[in-house]
């Protein structure tokens, strides 16, 4: 769950992390209360390449505001329409850095990751430094070690490290994915400043997190319409381009399934993981979901029971049959109860095609 | 013979009272795995069929020597029960348990790391020695006892070629699930030197997925160590970047992560990769009928 930057940088401010006063603004007529110009008015979607995208604005003074905050309020980012806009006051930068923290699968835990070149693209950026820590137990040297990587001497070996032990606390604190300040500026008066502000929440552990509890709608502005109902369900489902509608259980065989479709010439609408041990009901509002895209000519079903009792899933099938009777259906429905399953499926009248490749190859001729 | 487990591991169960772990509990003792005695806080004294029940692990490690945990709980209770589980000297834990959060895992293996403790995990379907032992969900009717070792970060998918496996007329020695999530603790490395290791195992199948670089690092393990012969399998080949294919570390990052990496890799390690689940099946019977 990604927060807006004005959002992180309000969790920023709340940790001791220093950052430009702001103005959050929820119309266009807000822009009037700007005090300080020059102004920066920048979006807060959450898709990125805002900036090229026309998102970001400034004014010297209010009608130039005004006019900037009417566009940007008209502007959708992808899928994403803004709700407000950070106005901020210029800031002189003397130096630009970047600097993120999250976990890194190669060194089994949270690392600092820097560079003393920020403000781009960190892919692009020059020299990446790295600063594992390990276990997950931080300590203020790391902060120091990373510092002297990026050249600082003095105090600002100090100011830095005071920045990621800062950082740090908000990340282990909120149960982040990922924190990033890019860029962390140096300013006028030589204090360390966020500039930008990068805040993902770790979706499974949200309803541990109070603050962040419910929010989950109103941070998926940015996904397409089956992809945020689908999280609405707790349902895993990418959205893809072709015709025939996937739903499998367990991610491994969900992405083998799509794999075998494109392997037979056809094409997937989504991937759809249903998961493990599911209910007819939510079998039922998954099947919904993968046939809400138009393009779907075929619904290809491919369930392995070992946790999902195949019962739940016939059930589901059967209803679905009944009030769509002229939908394609190729089901391909073995393991935990496939006997009392199959039962179900004849008396529906729902052919089943209990290998895997045949069951794919049916579903790409019905959708060609 | 096998890896991990087999017929004389003593199981405990920590959650046996909630769903999962009441289900799984009977379902592991019904296949023939020793379940001596099952974990839940507060729920000492009880049974569950038939299964004692003990306040914590050392109580039930010290009644039953169990050398072995298989853990349902919830995803934010499950560090502290694997953390008791090592505090008592358990060398081997599964951990079932899907959605731990991020930090609470890494903070679990560095515990199990610094004990030198086993853990399978999390988010997987645990192990199966084919009529000897299961720890976790694997539908166990699903495999036959052989000769093939089999390694993979996917359940529903093991389970697939296990049946594929069955019906071709091909057992298994071990098959271990290894887990869906970024940080896991027994690993592709791990299980591919138990498996070489193993004198009942003759051929080795590696099931990978795109994300991360844990079939890479498996490749180069190999061209160095692994003699058996290896048939490998990513899925994934045609997942779009940047999205979470439904385990949380099913995902290519940048250019990272690629299922085109992996076979390659795979490939100059000389493991025969297959391109569909079906393909897997036949490479280890051309395999076979060449041993026999």
């Amino acid at each position: 769950m990604r927060l807006r930057e004005y959002e992180a940088k309000a969790l920023f401010r709340e940790f001791g992390i220093p950052t430009p006063q702001g103005l959050v603004i929820k119309v266009a007529e807000e822009a009037f209360n700007i005090k300080t110009f020059p102004a920066t008015l920048k979006t807060q979607v959450l898709t990125g390449g805002r900036g090229k995208a026309g998102g970001i604005q400034f004014a010297n003074n209010p009608e130039e505001a005004y006019v900037h905050a009417q566009n940007i309020f008209k502007l959708k980012i992808k899928d994403d329409m803004p709700t407000a806009i950070l106005v901020e006051p210029k800031v002189t930068i003397k130096k630009e850095i970047y600097t993120s923290i999250l976990i890194d699968r190669a060194y089994r835990g949270p690392i600092i990751m820097a560079s003393a070149e920020g403000g781009v693209e960190i892919e692009s950026s020059g020299a990446i430094e790295i600063v594992p820590i390990p276990g997950g137990q931080y300590h203020p040297f790391l902060g120091r070690k990373m510092a002297t990587k990026l050249g600082f001497k003095g105090k600002d070996v100090l100011k830095y490290a005071d920045i990621v032990q800062k950082l740090w606390n908000v990340y282990s604190t909120n149960d982040c994915d990922l924190v990033e300040i890019n860029p962390l500026i140096i300013d006028g008066d030589d204090n360390f400043v966020a500039l930008d502000g990068k805040v993902t929440i770790n979706e499974d552990s949200v309803d541990r997190q109070p603050r962040f509890q419910g929010q989950l709608a109103e941070h998926l502005t940015d996904l397409g319409e089956r992809e945020f109902k689908g999280k609405m369900l707790g349902l895993n489902i990418v959205e893809l381009e072709g015709n025939i509608g996937i739903l499998c259980n367990g991610a491994g065989l969900t992405m083998a399934t799509m794999d075998l479709v494109f392997h037979h010439g056809g094409k997937p609408s989504n991937f759809l993981d249903v998961g493990g041990g599911a209910s007819k009901a939510h079998v039922a509002r998954a099947l919904d979901l993968v046939s809400s895209d138009e393009n779907v000519k075929v619904l290809l079903v491919n369930i392995l029971g070992g946790i999902t009792d195949c019962v739940e899933i016939a059930n589901a099938l059967k209803y679905y049959k009944e009030t769509r009777p002229n939908a394609n259906l190729v089901v391909r429905l073995v393991g935990n109860n496939e006997t009392a399953a199959q039962k179900i499926m004849n008396d529906a009248g729902i052919p089943m095609t209990n290998v895997l490749d045949e069951a794919v190859k049916k579903a790409v001729a019905v959708a060609a | 013979m096998s890896v991990l487990i087999n017929k004389n591991t003593k199981v405990i169960v920590q959650g046996i009272t909630g769903a999962m772990g009441k289900t799984h509990a009977g379902l592991m003792k019904a296949y023939g795995t020793k379940i001596v005695a099952g974990v839940t806080p507060g729920k000492g004294g009880t049974e569950v069929d038939g299964v004692p029940v003990y306040d914590s692990v050392a109580e039930a490690v010290e009644k039953t020597d169990a050398n072995c945990s298989v853990i349902f709980v919830p995803p934010y209770l499950c560090l502290d029960a694997a953390l008791e589980a090592i505090d008592a000297g358990i060398p081997l834990i599964s951990v079932i348990t899907e959605g731990l959060p991020p930090m609470d895992a890494v903070k679990l293996h560095a515990a199990a790391e610094a004990k030198g403790v086993l853990v399978n995990g999390p988010n997987c379907p645990g192990i199966i020695t084919p009529g000897e032992c299961l720890i976790g969900i694997h539908p166990g009717s699903i495999y036959m006892a052989g000769r093939v070792g089999l390694i993979s970060r996917s359940g529903t998918l093991t389970y697939e070629i296990g049946l594929g496996l069955k019906q071709a007329g091909i057992g298994l020695s071990t098959a271990v699930g290894i887990g869906g999530d970024p940080i896991i603790g027994i690993d592709q490395i791990t299980s591919l030197k138990l498996f070489e290791a193993d004198k009942d195992t003759d051929i080795i199948i590696l099931v990978g997925e795109i994300g991360g670089s844990a079939e890479e690092e498996a490749a180069d393990y190999i061209k160095e160590h692994i003699k058996k012969p290896i048939i490998g399998y990513i899925a994934g080949r045609t997942a779009p970047p940047g999205k979470r294919m439904g385990h949380a570390g099913a995902i290519i990052s940048g250019n990272k992560g690629t299922a085109e990496s992996k076979t390659k890799a795979f490939e100059a390690a000389g493991v025969k990769v297959a391109k569909t689940p079906s393909e897997i099946v036949d490479l280890v019977k051309a395999k076979v009928s060449v041993a026999v």
